[in-house]
């Protein structure tokens, strides 16, 4: 066999709470992280990512207890984003217990932490997060939770993250995010055409079509998804028998 | 009671690992300094971090470890657990133990790092009786390759490279893949290996 296509549960978290807002914005109360984390897992997530939007400097120890209580009962991989300025913020998290980072904004204004994370706690663990938004034919970066705009094309921005040492790519649609309307299929195919490190296309998910044409025609490695599952549009389980039945590898949970 | 000692090499998440094993009558430590690690019944190597990180953790003990390894302390390194077992890696300079001769490449495939769930082929199950798994995690940008293949007991294929995902030398156990990221099936194999291990004391 081969490696399997991923399905990652991604949980937004304001103030230990998930949160899901449609374009950024528009926040709505989506339950307990861990409880909803370990449901997803025994549907067959095949990992988990936390993103901390609240990300002040306040609310830093509510979030890094929550990720000890959530390594603590999950077993299968927890990326970690929002927030993450620097190594020590990096350290603190994996201490906490997250398996991967996700470093977004940080990583725009100073390249340099890509690398001198991936020097010391190894690259598989390093997600450049890069939330890109169409402009006429390209697609530009965006931080600060998609306000502030960057100037970077997204797909060069994807190719030199790479070359930095991040290990994969969290790629998000904010045009697409909470729409559920398919993820973006022309971004997604530049992106993976470009790179040579694992992309996890986010942000459009409505159906299990949509994640199916992410992998066949978008070449993503992983599809990241929320709204649909805190909502119970669909679960992880039926999902991931509609994706075998249209004969993409995955790991179905026993 | 046995004792399990998690060898700290300061770099990352080892709670879900200690959480794992930590069931039963067993209780798990988690040691910075490699020679008091060595102490416990059963020592576990982790995987998380770099290579030259998790060297340079070792103090230069590394001819201390061997001998014990080599006399049948058991011992379950886990992804770069597994990587530091052989004498060297293509990721960072400095010495791994050298228990298995053989080093640590880079995967030379088009897409690098492999992360994701993959298939364990086992090539040799006796080497570990009670242990079995065919779906694992993992997270690995360099690969094992011992000089001689008698330690491999099972193979995981990505793209183009064929590589060992388990190995057995004496006591010890290397995995490629993370059992306690692997979920039920994970947790499973972990206990059941170090279960196997507690015997061999």
């Amino acid at each position: 066999m081969t490696l399997t296509n991923r399905v990652i549960a991604c949980l937004d978290v304001k103030d230990g709470r998930v949160v899901k807002g449609v374009g950024f914005v528009n926040l709505r109360d989506e339950g307990d992280p861990v409880e909803l984390a370990e449901r997803y897992e025994v549907q067959g997530a095949d990992e988990i990512v936390y993103l901390d939007i609240s990300a002040t400097n306040e609310k830093r120890s509510v979030f890094l207890n929550l990720v000890r209580r959530t390594a603590e009962r999950l077993f299968v991989p927890l990326t970690v984003g929002g927030g993450i300025r620097s190594i020590e913020d990096i350290a603190g998290a994996l201490r906490a217990g997250a398996d991967k980072i996700a470093v977004n904004s940080a990583g725009v204004r100073r390249p340099g932490l890509l690398t001198e994370a991936a020097e010391q706690f190894g690259s598989q663990c390093v997600v450049a997060s890069i939330d890109a938004r169409k402009n006429h034919d390209s697609w530009e970066v965006h931080v600060n939770g998609g306000r502030e705009a960057t100037g970077l094309d997204a797909v060069e921005w994807s190719v030199r993250c790479a070359l930095l040492g991040a290990g994969e790519i969290l790629l998000t649609s904010i045009d697409r995010d909470g729409g559920r309307s398919g993820y973006d299929l022309e971004l997604l195919s530049r992106v993976t055409g470009a790179v040579s490190i694992p992309v996890i296309a986010s942000g459009g998910a409505g159906s299990a079509a949509h994640v199916e044409e992410a992998f066949r025609r978008g070449g993503a490695d992983a599809a990241l998804l929320a709204g649909i599952l805190h909502s119970g549009v669909t679960d992880i389980h039926s999902l991931k028998r509609a994706l075998r039945a249209g004969g993409i590898p995955v790991r179905i949970a026993a | 009671m046995t004792q399990i000692s998690i060898f700290d090499y300061g770099a990352g998440n080892i709670h879900s690992l200690r959480k794992a094993i930590a069931t039963g009558a067993r209780n798990v430590s988690v040691e910075s300094d490699i020679r008091l690690a060595l102490n416990a019944d059963i020592l576990v190597l982790p995987g998380v971090g770099a290579f030259g990180t998790a060297a340079s953790a070792m103090r230069g003990e590394q001819d201390r470890v061997r001998t014990a390894l080599a006399d049948g302390k058991p011992c379950l390194g886990v992804c770069l657990g597994m990587q530091l077992l052989f004498d060297d890696s293509e990721e960072a300079p400095g010495a791994g133990l050298g228990l298995i001769p053989g080093g640590v490449r880079r995967l030379r495939t088009a897409k690098v790092p492999h992360i994701g769930w993959n298939d364990v082929e086992w090539a040799d199950a006796g080497g570990l009786a009670g242990a079995n798994i065919s779906t694992a995690y993992f997270a690995n940008a360099y690969v094992c390759e011992p000089d001689d293949p008698s330690p491999i007991l099972a193979w995981t294929t990505h793209q183009t490279s064929r590589f060992p995902s388990v190995v057995r030398v004496a006591n010890t156990v290397g995995v490629q893949f993370h059992p306690e990221k692997s979920s039920a099936a994970g947790l499973a194999f972990v206990n059941n290996v170090i279960d196997e291990l507690a015997q061999c004391r």
